[in-house]
């Protein structure tokens, strides 16, 4: 066998650790840097298409606004539309971290004691049964317009997924590790800090993951509601007033905030579980 | 006098409503010092042993004295080695090891050059920085050993530790433990399915019957240390593998 035969053997994707694999396996699935090109060329297609159909049947902006003129209007707009983003993302950041704090105590109250899930567990039930869209008028009534509702809304439709990955989280700890850390000597205290919470970490973010991108939305949909600002509201009035072209610029400024928030979660999953096998490969920095 | 007296001990579980008899009633005793190694079919009640000797699990009936004092529910001084390396991936190597001294609280500066030594001692030193996924199964399982060893433990408990690996590395690992054994000198209790390799690795082998476990045999091993491999191929060695074997072959564990 020749030294370049047995350097391709190496290369064999059985012979490479698991991070060189996740790293071939991402390079391949980038096609090799090129992979930005059909997404944005897909996009620019699709707006262009977009725009054609609308001047081509004609239609009327109050049914569907061409492109351009969204973005005419978000232009014309600027201020107003980063006012109403900054209300609403305020309402969603407060929302989310009141929400973060319940389940995280809650949780662990939870996980820490059967006989507290079991009085909490139907409330739970119910409580996640229940439709939340119908929650928002009744917070009109009992909290009256404003922030505070648009904040309790969010908190109410954000804090389930964050409880129910919390308390699996902290139950999903490996017996043979806690037998371990017994063996060790460790107490309660120690166990919780080194092995339990560590170990819930995983689960604990993707329950976040799934709620920061609920967060903005349970702005909007308060703001529909019981508020006299934010972008919610202004996409409710603009389509109340037929003014279609403010309301898909309060629409895509909406989607910019979920899309950085995505983002928000992806880069606090890598920073706090880096050792996760969802996350080996993914940072240049080590090694 | 034995450092270790297990008295007419039995462990019943209950699973389902219905009691399952897995260990005893056994009675043994181990000296300080010695490796003593447990042999015996799947199911037979040694790792339940083990536990109770760890004061990991409580007997249902009869009781552990160490050194004169029964057995409580946390025992100090254990190192214990399980079937699967146990590492924690969010920490490198070395605070894998580090983990041992933290959980007793015992400040990392303190005990970290021992860390390393041990590290290096079990030939494993030059991946402190890594991550457990980046180290093959017998590394890994070297670095649970370093950990077992950290706290200096009278007692070092191994349950199947060599188990999971592949036959090439679970002789090395056998040597490797005698090694560290010899500089070490701890009271060791070693749990196998393997014969040979209780042979090797013991000064004693306890022989022990399908569920509910009780003791066939007990069998001093008298072969000289430090052992290579090559003892494997001496009649003495052959002698004692053959007297185990037609114990399981009598009770009906080999057929």
């Amino acid at each position: 066998m020749s030294a370049s035969d047995q350097a391709q053997q190496g290369r064999r994707l059985d012979r490479v650790r698991p991070r060189e694999q996740a790293a071939i396996g991402r390079q391949a699935a980038t096609g090799r840097g090129w992979g930005w090109v059909l997404p944005t060329l897909s996009g620019i297609g699709g707006l262009l298409l977009w725009e054609l159909a609308v001047h081509g049947l004609e239609l009327p902006s109050y049914l569907l606004p061409a492109p351009s003129e969204v973005a005419l209007v978000m232009v014309e707009k600027w201020r107003l539309l980063l006012d109403q983003l900054v209300y609403t993302a305020f309402a969603a950041a407060v929302g989310f971290v009141i929400a973060l704090a319940i389940s995280l105590g809650l949780g662990a109250m939870i996980a820490a004691s059967p006989a507290v899930e079991r009085v909490l567990y139907v409330w739970l039930v119910v409580f996640h049964a229940i439709p939340k869209v119908v929650v928002a008028p009744l917070l009109l009534v009992w909290i009256g317009f404003g922030l505070k509702s648009s904040i309790i809304f969010v908190v109410v439709f954000t804090f389930f997924p964050m409880l129910v990955n919390t308390v699996a989280g902290l139950r999903s700890a490996d017996p043979d590790l806690l037998l371990l850390a017994r063996s060790m000597g460790g107490s309660s205290w120690h166990i919780l800090r080194k092995i339990r919470i560590p170990s819930a970490m995983p689960s604990i973010i993707s329950g976040i993951k799934i709620s920061i991108t609920l967060a903005p939305l349970g702005a909007v949909i308060g703001e529909f509601v019981a508020s006299n600002k934010g972008l919610g509201h202004m996409l409710i009035q603009s389509v109340g007033s037929l003014e279609v072209p403010v309301a898909f610029a309060a629409v895509t400024v909406v989607s910019v905030l979920g899309i950085l928030v995505w983002y928000l979660a992806e880069f606090v999953e890598r920073i706090t579980i880096p050792w996760h096998a969802s996350q080996r490969g993914r940072s240049g920095s080590e090694s | 006098m034995s450092e270790i007296v297990v008295q007419s001990v039995e462990r019943t579980y209950r699973s389902g409503g219905r009691a399952v008899h897995a260990l005893g009633p056994v009675s043994m005793e181990f000296e300080a010092g010695r490796t003593t190694t447990i042999v015996g079919p799947s199911g037979c009640g040694k790792s339940t042993l083990l536990r109770i000797l760890g004061g990991l699990d409580r007997p249902s009936a009869g009781q552990v004295l160490v050194r004169g004092q029964p057995v409580g529910e946390r025992m100090d001084g254990i190192g214990v080695v399980f079937q699967r390396d146990l590492l924690l991936d969010w920490r490198n190597i070395l605070d894998n090891v580090l983990l041992a001294a933290e959980m007793k609280g015992l400040p990392r500066r303190a005990v970290e050059p021992r860390a390393r030594a041990l590290l290096d001692e079990l030939g494993v030193g030059d991946f402190a920085d890594r991550s457990p996924w980046e180290l093959s199964g017998g590394m890994r399982q070297r670095v649970a050993i370093a950990r077992a060893l950290l706290c200096e433990p009278w007692l070092l408990l191994l349950d199947e530790p060599f188990s999971a690996l592949d036959a090439m590395t679970r002789d090395q690992m056998g040597v490797l433990l005698q090694q560290v054994q010899q500089t070490a000198k701890t009271t060791a209790v070693l749990i196998t399915h393997s014969i040979p390799e209780a042979v090797f690795l013991s000064d004693r082998v306890l022989v022990m019957s399908g569920r509910p476990g009780v003791i066939l045999d007990d069998i001093a091993v008298d072969l000289p240390r430090p052992r290579t491999l090559a003892l494997r191929e001496e009649p003495e060695f052959a002698a004692i593998v053959r007297r185990i074997r037609v114990q399981f072959e009598r009770s009906g564990v080999l057929a």
